[in-house]
């Protein structure tokens, strides 16, 4: 079916003798910085004595190295891995290639349950990390690089030291079973233990809500597959809000326009800045954070008022309802049962606002499950109050900090740094020398998620495990196995975890072994052993398994808590937008998030889906506010607060369709050690550095969380934005934003390029092919059409479905060996993306339309770049591909002139490739390329000629769907439909077929090979102006679009 | 009649000051026997710098990397071509002068021929050296040439015009370089024998290939340079139509057009002419030879600057209405882009120059001002290096997909390079000019009043129709 049926399951003894260990340890430590490949492979070979699938014997206790090879490794052909990913708590499913010892990509799993086969950007990327020269080696006592062994001792003799003794462990929302067992263990061994959690990016206020009106602090498992409404207040549900990937599966699965009739949810989103998921709505409103409750409460006025129970609303609210919330109220109540309101405000009144929405609309039970809910983000904002409380009072004995880091991402960031340090005993599990680690007296570094056995629970009763690919870089250790060592219980980590599940998943199962499964450490029963490998076996196979836990029972809606707000008095804050006072919003950047992956030259990179802005953050404002303010794009702005303690200098980004009195701030940025990016990119006369050496990418703006109720909220009002004078021209991947042309350029008849084709649902319903341009009538060739071979390689991508999410173009970097270019030569465009996502504005009455198009070679069979290369170094393959062959290249760049898509990339300089360590993660199966010569997408060659050559070495033909590429295979919304157009049984011969199915530029008869679904977006048919309409009855459709919202 | 045709003759003669043969011999020796005068010295030693300046500039991009230069993935050529087709088009006038004039038996030509002959080569020269530092790897410039090798089956893609381009270019130069040098040979002989000695007097005994100014040799001289001069002609037309092909054949809008050939053509002669026009004023005054490139010679070729300038003027209006009768949206963006988009400040110096600074020439007295033909001539080769900078710019910056779009900005080593090219052709020219005979000094004494039965028959029959 696909190369994911080759996976297999890999169980690599854990440890080895005492003294090998330690030895290799030894080694890997002096050798981090340039881990050399063979020593990286005989490293990698230890790990490889486990048992292949179907085998009977189990892993092997202690590993030996390998004198024969196992008959899974062969050289040079890759296997896969069911693993889970481990780059944010999300914990999608993932499956990592493996080559030779060493792991090469990321991918979604698609017999995940949740992340149903997509892995976004972040996920994906995460890889690099692996192969991060500067990680920590070793531990660190007190600043000192230390040993295991030797740091053991000293660690459990300060937490033993003395009976009574705060301890305290602060980590990230931590959903896994066995890690959550090893807490309880070392917990139970002091009196006064606590652990505390916190997410930097917070749902603590959804959790409090949830307690206050369900009476569980639980988060809902949002469902969004069974919304058929869902209406958004500033939830970026789609790149950063909880579990992405599962929400954009979820959301496209609602929008499916394949059936008969086609169903498509109804998107609204009400935000102040423009979110990667506004950008997707069906109608985007602009509000106020200020507002944003004000417009809640009316719209929850209005839904009770629908509704038959004799519910008050909260906030007695003054003055007219405003239209969209009308409109909004309306389409919800119509679809109640299936509709879905989520709020991304870290407000308290506003999360208890939603739950109430959410309760008229019958909801819970359907678009929210409560009784499985989901585990992602447990943290809270309180609590963390609470042990700040504590430090600061010096009552904390013993501070653990694991997955988090507060000197970073809390505001009074140096406060913290002075509070763990002044901790007599303060330990790190970071694996870098991050912001908090350099205060803490120790550090024990836990190894990348992809060299470490873990599981997760991301939603109740959803299990998955992670298994090492590699061993790991230096001396780490697992976080389940380091707290265990401390509490004088060792374990290796898959020892504890097999133990956890045994006792917890296996036995929760029902399988009625509970009471011989609950004895830890006696596995020598024979029945219930063989019982457990075979679960064991299976889940490790598939990465993932369900058991059915007791659900909890949370309570239902309590109206008395609206009661209790109410009498609290309209708190809600008002922000004064008026004047020069703006309201600061902190968001996480797609890619970015907290910042925990700042190291990580892809993510800094990867253009933002909306912005298209890399490397630096920068404060959006609104064109009207900007020039209000008498401020240019690029101009450094200082932002202030109303009390004058800090500020933030920045440069500024023109954002329309962003509220005017908002300014926009990503977080994220300003981490240490980013200046490890000075040495990105070429150096020449003319090039500027990507970082100046000692400084950061971007600027710090986590400080500005402020804690107004209990929670740490993203909106600060009142803020003051001045010209702090200079100029910093943002990295931005596109520049020109209209599919029209600018306005003085425009021909009487002009309308946007048919480039993006849309039309709305209505339309759609009425006419298959609606919202295809007119005035071009298929001529003759006046040449033989291209004939194919056996194949034909096409590729068809569904713009409705697509998010813009660019997961895919991260997935193309790595599958590709695209090197990271730098800040300087993205300024002069020349990122090298094989894959790229084209954004387009427009206008849609007042509001702000986006559509978002990946774009990538169009492998056209009547291909302008092939006729003019002097040298036959872009030929066409008998299946249809356009190929490049870069050692024929001489670089003279026409085929990249006469390229209508502008996908050809150009290596302008030698790229450095010089850190040896990050080298590992090359993928040996695509070419690095040298300077001077041209490259673009290759429709994955590589992936085609495996395929082609398994299927050969089987006999059978190469079946349809035997081909992924790598963005089609990342793609969490399916948007991406590979395959060979030669095959009736393939899937792109029913897509191209589809009547939404349109190719680009069929006038310059290129015949591409890629294909685009039209955009059809839901909304009624007369706002959306088909193509050969003039533009004055267009306007006068827009103006009657606006009326009918007044 | 008659003696109002004595006294008031049709035209004055071709060259001034009633030279005999010896005097023409002597005119034009006398910069190649003295010592170099400071100005001479000046100048060459300006162009050298600048030369200096192109080679570092180039070694540095080729040691580097074509990042160097402020090209992106949008805009894949800008300097590097807009100097190839400013330098091939600077070479036009000489093959235009010294065949196509040939053939036509325009005999003012015998005056400029040589020296426009020179600038051509020097500036295919120029020309040829961009397509290759425009390479991504210039080191493997040579898999251009469709040379038997031990690749395999791998040869060159007979379709791509850049490959025509190879073809063209060399044929041009080889024909040109032949040309040139062939004419060279019987004043080459006339310097051997003024040299009495040294390595000159030597060079040129070889390089004379033993001359001897026998009827026999003349005879078959005068036949060869017919037959080349025939050979020539075409490659006017065609070196300039196949450069326009890099462009008529893409699918670009703003380079898919028919009308480039003979528009490229007309530009080229129109810029050739302009840049030969710059050289022969300084020429004549800095070697004092006013009495061969008269205000005659200045006057003719002035004309043929407006005439061209009116071609290319109609050529710009021709594009404009193509692309408004296209219908294709995206064609007629590219040229409202053109006029009034971003870049329009290099359109509208390019019609300014081209377009509005020759009309100067429809008036006589402008055509004889020395001065207003020297800053004129400056301003039209500025005119026309825009033109190709907007050609290539302005097409490739804002084409199909607005995504893609973006702007251009030369990087100090384009500028280098391009100063470096100008370096590059003043030093050969200066060194021509010090080395070897400016005039053509066996044509030239073809069209003295010598040997003709009077000096008035000899004015009306040298201006007047058909000689021989």
């Amino acid at each position: 079916m696909s190369i994911k049926a080759k996976r297999q399951e890999r169980s690599p003894a854990e440890g080895m003798t005492d003294s090998l260990r330690q030895e290799k340890a030894r080694r890997g430590a002096e050798q981090l910085q340039g881990f050399p490949r063979r020593d990286f492979l005989k490293a990698s070979g230890f790990l490889v004595a486990g048992a292949a699938v179907g085998c009977s014997r189990g892993p092997a206790p202690e590993a030996i190295p390998l004198l024969e090879g196992s008959p899974e490794m062969v050289p040079g052909q890759s296997n896969w891995y069911a693993s889970t990913c481990g780059a944010c708590s999300a914990a999608c499913g993932a499956v990592v290639r493996s080559r030779d010892g060493r792991p090469l990509k990321l991918e979604g799993n698609s017999l995940h349950a949740l992340s149903r086969g997509g892995l976004c950007a972040v996920g994906q990327a995460s890889l690099l990390e692996l192969y991060d020269s500067q990680r920590l080696p070793q531990p660190l006592w007190k600043g000192e690089a230390t040993a295991l062994r030797d740091i053991d001792p000293r660690i459990e003799g300060a937490l033993n030291s003395g009976a009574g003794r705060a301890i305290r462990l602060l980590t990230e929302t931590i959903h896994s079973p066995s890690e959550l067992a090893a807490i309880t263990r070392f917990g139970e061994r002091f009196e006064d233990f606590r652990h505390v959690v916190y997410d930097p990016l917070s749902c603590s206020a959804i959790l409090d809500a949830h307690a206050e009106t369900h009476g569980s602090r639980v988060l809902p498992h949002y469902r969004f597959e069974a919304a058929e409404v869902v209406v958004s207040f500033d939830a970026d549900f789609l790149a950063t809000w909880i579990s992405p990937v599962e929400f954009t599966a979820g959301y496209s699965a609602a929008r499916d326009l394949s059936g008969d009739p086609p169903r498509m949810s109804y998107h609204l989103q009400f935000e102040s800045r423009v979110s990667l998921t506004g950008s997707n709505a069906d109608q985007r409103v602009t509000v106020h954070p200020a507002e944003q409750t004000t417009w809640m409460s009316h719209l929850a006025a209005e839904l009770a008022h629908r509704s038959s129970e004799a519910i008050e609303p909260p906030f007695a609210v003054a003055g007219p309802v405003p239209p969209p919330v009308a409109a909004a109220a309306e389409r919800l109540w119509q679809a109640r049962g299936h509709a879905l309101v989520v709020c991304g405000s870290q407000d308290l009144e506003a999360q208890i606002l939603c739950n109430l929405l959410n309760h008229l609309l019958d909801g819970y039970g359907r678009c929210l499950d409560l009784e499985h809910p989901s585990q992602q983000k447990q943290g809270s904002d309180k609590a963390l109050a609470e042990l700040r409380q504590e430090l600061a009072e010096g009552q904390v004995e013993a501070l653990l900090i694991r997955g988090v880091n507060p000197v970073y991402d809390l505001p009074g960031g140096e406060e913290w740094a002075e509070l763990i340090a002044r901790v007599p005993l303060s330990v790190s599990f970071s694996q870098s020398l991050d912001e908090t680690a350099s205060v803490a007296g120790a550090v024990c570094p836990e190894p990348h998620f992809l060299a470490d056995w873990r599981d997760a629970e991301p939603v109740l009763g959803m299990f998955s495990l992670t298994q090492p690919l590699v061993r790991h870089l230096g001396q780490a250790r697992g976080f389940a196995s380091s707290l265990l060592a401390w509490s004088g219980d060792p374990h290796s980590e898959l020892e504890w975890l097999q133990e956890t599940w045994k006792r917890q998943v296996w036995g929760s199962e029902g399988s009625g072994e509970e009471a011989e499964a609950e004895v830890p450490g006696s596995p020598d029963s024979d029945s219930s052993d063989s019982g457990f490998r075979a679960f064991w076996d299976r889940a490790l196979h598939d990465g993932f398994t369900r058991v059915e836990r007791a659900a909890l029972t949370p309570g239902s809606f309590d109206p008395a808590v609206l009661t209790a707000l109410n009498e609290d008095g309209a708190g809600h804050s008002s922000g004064d937008s008026s004047g020069d006072s703006l309201s600061l919003l902190l968001y996480p950047k797609a890619g970015m998030l907290d910042g925990r992956h700042a190291h990580n030259g892809w993510l800094q990179e990867l253009p933002d889906p909306v912005s298209k802005v890399s490397w630096d953050n920068y404060a959006c404002l609104s064109p009207a506010a900007a020039s209000r303010l008498g401020i240019e794009e690029g101009d450094l702005v200082r932002i202030s607060g109303s009390d004058g303690d800090q500020d933030l200098v920045l440069p500024t980004f023109l954002q329309p369709g962003q509220h005017d009195a908002v300014v926009a701030v990503a977080v994220g940025y300003g981490r240490a050690g980013t200046d490890r990016f000075a040495d990105v990119g070429p150096v020449w006369v003319e090039g500027q550095p990507t970082v100046e050496e000692g400084g950061t990418v971007g600027v710090r703006a986590a400080g500005w969380l402020n804690r107004r109720g209990g929670e740490l909220e993203t909106v600060v009002h009142g803020v003051k934005v001045e010209l702090a004078g200079g100029h910093q021209q943002l990295a931005k991947s596109q520049v020109y934003n209209d599919l029209e042309v600018p306005e003085k350029l425009r021909a009487a008849d002009g309308h946007p390029r048919p480039i993006v084709q849309q039309a709305s649902l209505a339309a759609y319903r009425a006419d298959r092919t609606a919202g295809t341009p007119h005035g071009h009538f298929p001529e003759a060739n006046l040449w033989p059409d291209f004939a194919a071979g056996k194949h034909h390689w096409g590729m068809a991508i569904d713009l409705t479905a697509c998010t813009g999410c660019s997961a895919c173009v991260i997935a193309c970097q790595v599958e590709n060996n695209i090197p990271v270019v730098g800040r300087d030569e993205v300024r002069r465009r020349r990122d090298l993306y094989w894959m790229r996502i084209d954004r387009y504005y427009s206008q849609d009455g007042d509001d702000l339309q986006v559509s978002h198009q990946p774009m990538l070679c169009h492998h056209c069979d009547n291909a302008p770049c092939e006729s003019v290369c002097p040298v036959l170094a872009t030929v066409h393959s008998e299946e249809g591909l356009n190929q490049q062959v870069y050692n024929r290249c001489v670089g003279t760049r026409y085929c990249a002139n006469n390229c209508p898509l502008k996908v050809r990339r150009f290596n302008w300089f030698e790229y450095s490739r010089e850190d040896a360590t990050a080298n590992l993660v090359l993928n040996p199966d695509v070419t690095v390329r040298s300077r001077g010569v041209m490259e673009k997408c290759s429709f994955c060659v590589q992936r085609i000629q495996e395929a082609k050559i398994s299927a050969g070495s089987r006999g059978e033909e190469l079946a349809a769907g035997a081909v992924e590429t790598a963005c089609q295979q990342s793609c969490p919304a399916g948007a991406i439909v590979f395959g060979d157009l030669a095959n009736p049984d393939s899937e792109i011969v029913k897509s191209v077929a589809d009547p939404r199915h349109y190719r680009l530029f069929e006038e310059l008869n290129i015949q591409p090979s890629v294909g685009y679904q039209r955009l059809i977006r839901n909304q009624p048919s007369h706002d959306q102006p088909s193509h050969d309409q003039p533009s004055h009855d267009r306007q006068e459709e827009e103006e009657g679009h606006v009326d009918s919202h007044a | 009649m008659s003696t109002l045709m004595l006294e008031q003759p049709v035209r004055p003669p071709l060259i001034a000051g009633e030279k005999t043969p010896g005097q023409v011999t002597a005119d034009v020796s006398r910069p190649l026997e003295g010592k170099a005068t400071p100005l001479w010295w000046g100048a060459f030693l300006v162009s050298l710098a600048f030369l200096g300046l192109g080679v570092v500039a180039v070694s540095y991009q080729i040691a580097t990397g074509i990042g160097t230069w402020g090209l992106n993935k949008t805009i894949g050529w800008a300097f590097d071509i807009t100097n190839f087709v400013f330098w091939v088009g600077i070479g036009h006038a000489g093959t235009l002068i010294s065949a196509v004039l040939f053939l036509f038996r325009q005999r003012w030509r015998t005056s400029v021929n040589r020296a426009a002959e020179a600038m051509t080569l020097f500036a295919v020269i120029c020309a040829g050296i961009f397509p290759v530092i425009h390479m991504g790897r210039p080191w493997l410039a040579f898999w251009m040439l469709p040379y038997a090798n031990s690749r395999g089956s791998l040869w060159v893609n007979f379709r791509s015009p850049l490959l025509w381009d190879v073809f063209a270019i060399s044929v041009y130069f080889i024909i040109s370089a032949v040309f040139w040098y062939f004419g060279l040979i019987p004043d080459l002989a006339t310097l051997r024998d003024r040299f009495r000695k040294g390595w000159r007097k030597r060079a040129f005994r070889v390089m004379s290939f033993g001359w001897n100014g026998s009827m026999r040799t003349w005879h078959r001289y005068e036949l060869v340079y017919l037959l080349l001069a025939g050979l020539a002609t075409p490659l006017v037309l065609s070196v300039h139509s196949i450069v326009s092909f890099d462009f008529a054949t893409s699918v670009l809008p703003g380079w898919h057009a028919t009308i480039f050939p003979p528009y490229f053509v007309a530009g080229a002669i129109f810029s050739g002419m302009s840049m030969v026009l710059t050289l022969m004023i300084i020429a004549r005054k800095t070697m004092r030879i006013e009495d061969y490139l008269t205000l005659n010679h200045i006057d003719a070729m002035t004309k043929l600057v407006l005439v061209t300038s009116g071609m290319v003027m109609l050529a710009y209006g021709t594009e404009f209405f193509t692309a408004l009768y296209s219908g294709s949206e995206y064609e007629r963006f590219v040229f409202l882009n053109r006029a009034m988009g971003p870049m329009a400040w290099a359109y509208w110096i390019m019609v300014s120059c081209n377009v509005l600074v020759p009309q100067l020439f429809w008036f006589r007295r402008c055509r004889r001002n020395l001065a207003v033909v020297f800053v004129a001539t400056i301003f039209i080769n500025i005119g026309m290096w825009f033109e190709r900078f907007v050609i290539i710019v302005t097409s490739l910056h804002r084409d199909f997909l607005p995504s893609s779009w973006a702007s251009y900005v030369p990087t100090s080593v384009e500028v280098a390079t391009l100063l470096g090219s100008f370096g590059l052709f003043f030093t050969l020219f200066l060194l021509f000019c010090r080395f070897l005979p400016v005039i053509a000094v066996a044509e030239v004494k073809g069209v003295l009043g010598v040997g003709r039965p009077s000096k008035a028959v000899s004015r009306v029959a040298s201006t007047g129709g058909p000689e021989l």
